[in-house]
């Protein structure tokens, strides 16, 4: 297979993925980490340095340690520790660093939980297995999670094959239960219908899944806004992740659902990460065949960034396209590397951007303590995979007392979870089922360089007024042009 | 062979590829619309990245012609000097020196340096090295310098390069926009092409370049310096491999992975194009595939099951090409100058102890009970568990090419494909045969059928190999790596988009075994390996080894004394392609599923990099296969221990990422594998093994030859100078304590 590819597709994929999660309602609730789940009340605590805040969960009348003997209650759950494993594709020849942001964010949150005095009154121990896109490892990192963590946080792997450990190890009571995975995102169909898993970016897919055609429910929030606001019919080409079978079929639901709302396509092309810039040039000519003027990119940044080049090259008139690409253009590598070849880009994200720091207290927290300007994607959501996995224990503690944090209590849980919407920052999710999904977005464009808001107008909201599409598709009869 | 015999099979195979892009479309493109304008677009674009093909090719080419070595580790040079040149140019931290300047300092400079220190300290050495372990230095090599490029330039930093000539300046073909550098890349690659080719065959220092190739000591004889000639070509090859790595920046994603993919699988084939000798027909070659590429984009699209087929075009050019070429002619009236010692074969009784030995030992390491002087590393976690099955599939994999390429010489980058055609099988085995419990969940009574099924797989491609030798043997296997793992696997009628290859167990009516725990299916693993081993080495006494092995040293030689070396290839490939199928049931066990990134390039290289490293003609080299889970294993425990930082970086960081880039480098001074050297220290202390023990002697004797050769004159008579040289007159031996007896000196 080729190679680095992935370090794109990944977050390509990561798009895709996320694009098919959005969901909730405006950021008009300052609540943090809130859940219909029997969630703890939650207030946010100024830190006195300056508006730093904090998610913590407030001890209602009483401090549930108090008196409380701490038990070893569960594999990975010690007098004074838990312990939880962060699984991400790191290490690899194919893609050096690749969900190193994943780490990060895990790493960061757990900082701050234990510098806001713990979780479950003890302090959380982060392990990082690096699965280094292989599925051998990947199958390690979930034994390795069997024999001493209490959960998964934060997974970002896109090579699990084989989620039976995950599934039926053996709790400490010896129960067959296997170990709670909150992740972040997935392309293999054995993780995404994991009923251990609970994975922030949603499948938006029918699980199980035996092959054949497969319901889904695909956001088209941003390309509805844009045709309706520019006052167009778009036809145009897509640009899918065409490495792997994975990434392929994760472009399944989103061609079907533009579809759906009316966009016509020209063409529907895998891209290789590895693709020159010329290899885009068939791409130009049936734009230009077709008088196109809408390319969607589910694919990564440089994709977009070699079609546009590509197409200026080629005299196509690049300002009478409407280009809308993927969250896999939020980053600072689009920017700068882009140039001006960047500019009027439009980008689709989910989740309240990471220049709205002011406008949300859950992302302001984390800009502060994640240690960068422009963290990757992944670095928020391994971070709120950490919310939602604190929002888990703390209501269990609430309910059974400190040592009342178990695995399967974890699962319980989390299984109940409607709505999660780490405090309005994210699309609200629903963790009860794999393919129900929201549709809250908004949507930036590049503008002198810089991320401009352009949809919905206020800053730190999303807008959830359109609604998801079902459709069914057949990922084995998805041909690419 | 001549040469309007090759040009002549070039253009059949052209044709051949030509007509399959005609076909094609007739079949598959009837809804794209043909016109004039489309053509010139496709073709444009054809042009251009064909010219960065070809650039990548011609390097290539200079160091195959002008050493004979065919070097895999081209792209590592050209990705390495890439990214210095976006160190000193580009990086805002860096020199930001001009680029012309950059250029020049990297392409007349350091990728010159790199070449000359790679000819000083490794090619020089490899001279009269077998092929198999000329291509696994290069191909060490190539994984050394991508590994050492990662390590350098990590993910964390955005990099680019800009072409040297501004994007947006350019002219038109029709509506077709070509922009300058682009159009100066296929400048440049003809330009190289004609002065590679005066520089080759019209002057002298080109002509006593290709000359030592052909005959070193005549051609030293004449004046020429062999030793600084081979420098020239390493430094001029490089420059090649910079140049082309830096022209071809600006078109990629620049990053280490697909720079050199780009510069290594399309650029051979189109070296092929030119049988890696001639410039002209590589530059060629390069704009052939670059336009059957776009062409093959513009009109065809095979629809969801051949998704990947479009990948596949560079590897089927060099197939077809390297099936083109005439049939290998039997090398005769040569004597080699690269003769093998007499080996001894394993008796048949030594390899049913190893194999016991194995399974017992791997047994008590397993379950913990095995105590290392204070360390207990105790019982096997299911982590530690997972780890030895990762490495013992891989084990069983490499036992297959034992056979093939470790005792026939046959060359064969392909041991994945294999493995993954007997998992096909498994997989498909119900359906197609109506067999119970089959179809992924599987009962290990049918994994002989696998291995039938697989042999004629095989034998295809001895037909196939029968034709070739030496390196288009390599580069042919090499090809139908990539043609099964783009074309063949992902079709869903072969491996199904959703599959899961269950446990498997064995059932022989009257018991029943289930191998559904991790440490049941391990210790099935470790005693098919032993199985396996065990088989080889009673094969190995067998005729059948001694023809392949005769066939390895000297096919005309085995050819007259009856030898059918067609046959002999057939029922090797035969051999080797059954056993790496039943191994590919195991392997896909282990994966539960797999895909088209189960059968990555580079992964099915590294196997055969460290079969090669071990000692390819050494059952037990399986093993080796292992060394990169057990130094990270060690590591992961020794993590938990205070102080041992260094070590733990030593093995997680460095042994295991460089590993076997390193190892397979070091077969420059250890070519038969470290299995061979680490078995002529470990043989001589087994009490039957008096031969080792003379054979020991006998090279310690050879080593004190120029200890006795100035005695008496230079060097003082002593008592082991006269041991020394009565075992060198042959008077008594050096194992018995009566040598120097004679003269009145005993060893006390």
């Amino acid at each position: 297979m080729s190679k680095r590819i992935l370090f794109r597709w990944l977050s390509a994929v990561l798009a895709l993925g996320l694009m098919a999660s959005a969901c909730g309602s405006d950021r008009d609730d300052a609540a943090v980490g809130t859940t219909t789940t029997a969630a703890p009340t939650t207030t946010q605590a100024p830190d006195g340095g300056g508006g730093e805040t904090t998610t913590t969960t407030e001890a209602a009348e009483a401090d549930p340690c108090e008196g409380v003997t701490l038990e070893a209650t569960e594999i990975g759950v010690s007098e004074d520790t838990i312990k939880v494993i962060i699984m991400a594709d790191v290490d690899s020849p194919l893609a050096q660093g690749l969900f190193q942001g994943s780490v990060d964010g895990v790493m960061a949150w757990a900082e701050k939980v234990n510098a806001d005095g713990g979780l479950a009154c003890r302090e959380v121990e982060v392990e990082f297995h690096d699965t280094k896109l292989t599925p051998a490892t990947t199958v390690e990192g979930f034994l390795k999670a069997c024999e001493s963590a209490l959960a998964l946080v934060g997974t970002t792997v896109l090579f699990a094959l084989d989620t039976s450990d995950l599934n039926t190890c053996d709790d400490q009571a010896g129960n067959p239960i296997g170990v709670p995975d909150i992740g972040y995102i997935t392309t293999e169909v054995a993780h995404q219908c994991s009923p251990n898993s609970f994975l922030l970016s949603r499948p938006g897919a029918e699980c199980p899944y035996e092959g054949g055609p497969r319901d889904y429910t695909a956001a088209v929030g941003a390309p509805a806004v844009l045709a309706e606001n520019l006052g167009v019919d778009f036809n145009g080409v897509f640009i899918v992740p065409g490495d792997l079978p994975s990434t392929i079929a994760s472009a399944v639901p989103q061609t079907a659902a533009q579809e759906e709302i009316g966009v016509t396509w020209d063409g529907v092309f895998g891209v290789s990460g590895s693709a020159t810039q010329t290899e885009f040039g068939p791409l130009v000519t049936t734009m230009r065949d077709n008088n196109s003027n809408f390319v969607y990119n589910g694919s990564n940044d440089q994709a977009m960034l070699k079609l546009k080049r590509e197409a200026a090259l080629q005299d196509l008139d690049v300002d009478a396209v409407t280009w809308l690409c993927s969250l896999s253009c939020y980053t600072p590598a689009f920017i700068e590397q882009g140039g001006g070849d960047a500019e009027g880009v439009y980008v689709w994200s989910f989740f309240v951007p990471f220049e709205e720091a002011d406008t949300n207290e859950e992302l302001g927290t984390f800009m502060d303590n994640i240690g960068t300007d422009f963290p990757p994607a992944w670095a928020a959501g391994a971070w709120i995979d950490g919310l939602l996995f604190e929002d888990a224990v703390n209501a269990i503690v609430d309910r059974d007392g400190p040592n009342g944090v178990t695995r399967q209590a974890v699962i319980d849980e989390l299984t109940t979870v409607t709505t999660f919407d780490a405090g309005g920052w994210w699309s609200t999710t629903d963790f009860t089922t794999t393919n129900t999904i929201g549709s809250c977005f908004m949507v930036m464009q590049v503008q002198d360089g810089e991320y401009v808001r352009v949809h919905p107008e206020e800053r730190g909201t999303l807008d959830c007024s359109i609604d998801a599409v079902a459709v069914t598709a057949d990922p084995d009869a998805f041909a690419l042009d | 062979m001549t040469f309007g015999r090759i040009r002549t099979s070039l253009l059949v195979a052209f044709g051949a590829a030509l007509a399959s892009l005609v076909i094609l479309y007739w079949r598959y493109g009837a809804d794209t619309e043909v016109s004039g304008e489309k053509i010139v677009i496709a073709s444009v674009i054809g042009l251009a990245t064909g010219s960065l093909y070809a650039l990548s090719a011609t390097g290539l080419v200079v160091v195959y012609t002008t050493t004979g070595m065919f070097n895999f580790a081209h792209g590592g040079i050209g990705v390495f000097c890439a990214f210095v040149y976006w160190e000193i140019v580009e990086n805002a931290d860096g020199l930001g020196l001009p680029p012309g300047l950059g250029l020049a300092v990297v392409v007349l400079l350091v990728a010159p340096l790199l070449g000359i220190l790679i000819d000083l300290i490794l090619m020089r050495r490899l001279r009269t090295a077998p092929l198999v372990v000329q291509l696994m230095v290069t191909v060490g090599l190539m994984v050394f310098l991508l590994t050492l490029a990662n390590q350098i330039w990590q993910a964390d930093q955005i990099r680019g390069v800009k072409p040297l000539i501004d994007r947006a300046e350019g002219f038109n073909i029709g509506i077709s926009r070509v922009p300058y550098y682009r159009f100066a890349n296929l400048v440049i690659a003809g330009v190289i092409a004609v002065f590679l080719r005066i520089l080759l065959f019209r002057t002298r220092t080109g002509v006593a370049m290709r000359a030592v190739v052909d005959n070193r000591e005549l051609t030293s004889l004449t004046g020429a310096r062999p030793g600084l000639l081979s420098g020239f070509a390493w430094a001029l090859g490089s420059s090649m491999a910079a140049l082309a790595g830096i022209l071809v920046a600006p078109d990629i994603e620049f990053n280490p992975a697909n720079l050199n993919s780009l510069m290594l699988i399309v650029a051979i084939s189109a070296a092929a194009f030119g049988q890696v000798r001639s410039l002209p027909l590589t530059v060629v070659g390069g704009l052939v595939i670059g336009l059957l590429e776009s062409h093959y984009q513009q009109w065809i699209s095979l629809g969801p099951d051949f998704t990947f087929a479009n990948r596949a075009i560079a590897p089927i050019v060099l197939f077809l090409v390297v099936l083109a070429l005439p049939q290998a002619r039997l090398s005769v009236g040569r004597v080699s100058t690269n003769l093998r010692p007499i080996e001894r074969t394993t008796r048949v009784w030594e390899g049913a102890f190893g194999a016991v030995a194995l399974v017992v030992l791997a047994y008590v390491l397993a379950k913990g009970w095995f105590h290392f002087g204070v360390w207990d590393p105790g019982e096997w976690s299911s982590t530690g568990l997972n780890k030895g099955t990762s490495a013992m599939v891989l084990a069983l994999i490499g036992l297959s090419l034992v056979p093939l390429t470790g005792w026939a010489g046959q060359v064969n980058f392909a041991p994945l494909a294999f493995a993954g055609f007997g998992a096909f099988l498994w997989l498909r085995l119900g359906l197609w045969f109506g067999l119970p419990d089959t179809g992924g969940t599987g009962n290990l009574v049918w994994l002989p059928l696998i291995g039938l099924l697989c042999a004629p797989l095989g034998a295809l491609v001895a037909v196939f190999a029968a034709r070739l030798s030496g390196l288009y043997l390599a580069l042919s296997s090499l090809a139908f790596a990539l043609i099964m793992a783009n074309v063949v696997f992902p079709h869903p009628q072969v491996l199904p988009r959703v599959h899961t290859f269950q446990s498997l167990y064995l059932d022989v009516g009257f018991a029943r075994q289930d191998f559904d725990t991790r440490f049941s299916f391990f210790m099935l693993l470790i005693v098919m390996f032993a199985l396996g081993m065990f088989a080889l080495i009673v094969l190995r006494r067998s005729r059948f080894g001694r023809r392949w092995v005769a066939m390895q040293d000297s096919q005309a030689a085995a050819a007259t004394v009856g030898v059918n070396v067609v046959w002999t290839k057939v029922v090797v490939y035969a051999t080797s392609a059954s056993m790496a199928g039943m191994a590919g049931v195991f392997w896909a066990t282990s994966l539960s599923s797999v895909d088209i990134r189960s059968f990555d390039l580079l992964a099915g290289l590294t196997i055969v990099l460290l079969m090669a490293a071990a000692g390819m003609s050494f059952p037990v080299a399986g093993l080796f296969l292992s060394f990169q889970v057990v130094f990270e294993g060690l590591a992961e425990r020794l993590e938990q221990t205070e102080n041992v930082e260094f070590l733990v970086w030593l093995l997680k960081d460095f042994f295991a990422k460089f590993g076997p880039g390193l190892l397979a480098i070091g077969m420059v001074v250890n070519q038969r594998g470290a299995i061979f050297e680490m078995g002529k220290g470990f043989a001589p202390i087994l009490p039957w093994r008096r031969d080792a023990r003379e054979e020991l002697a006998a090279e310690n004797a050879r080593k004190r030859v120029t200890e006795v050769g100035g005695l008496g004159l230079t060097e003082p008579f002593t008592s082991e100078a006269i041991i020394a040289l009565d075992t060198q007159l042959g008077i008594v031996d050096d194992v018995t304590p009566t040598a120097g007896y004679h003269h009145g000196v005993s060893r006390a």
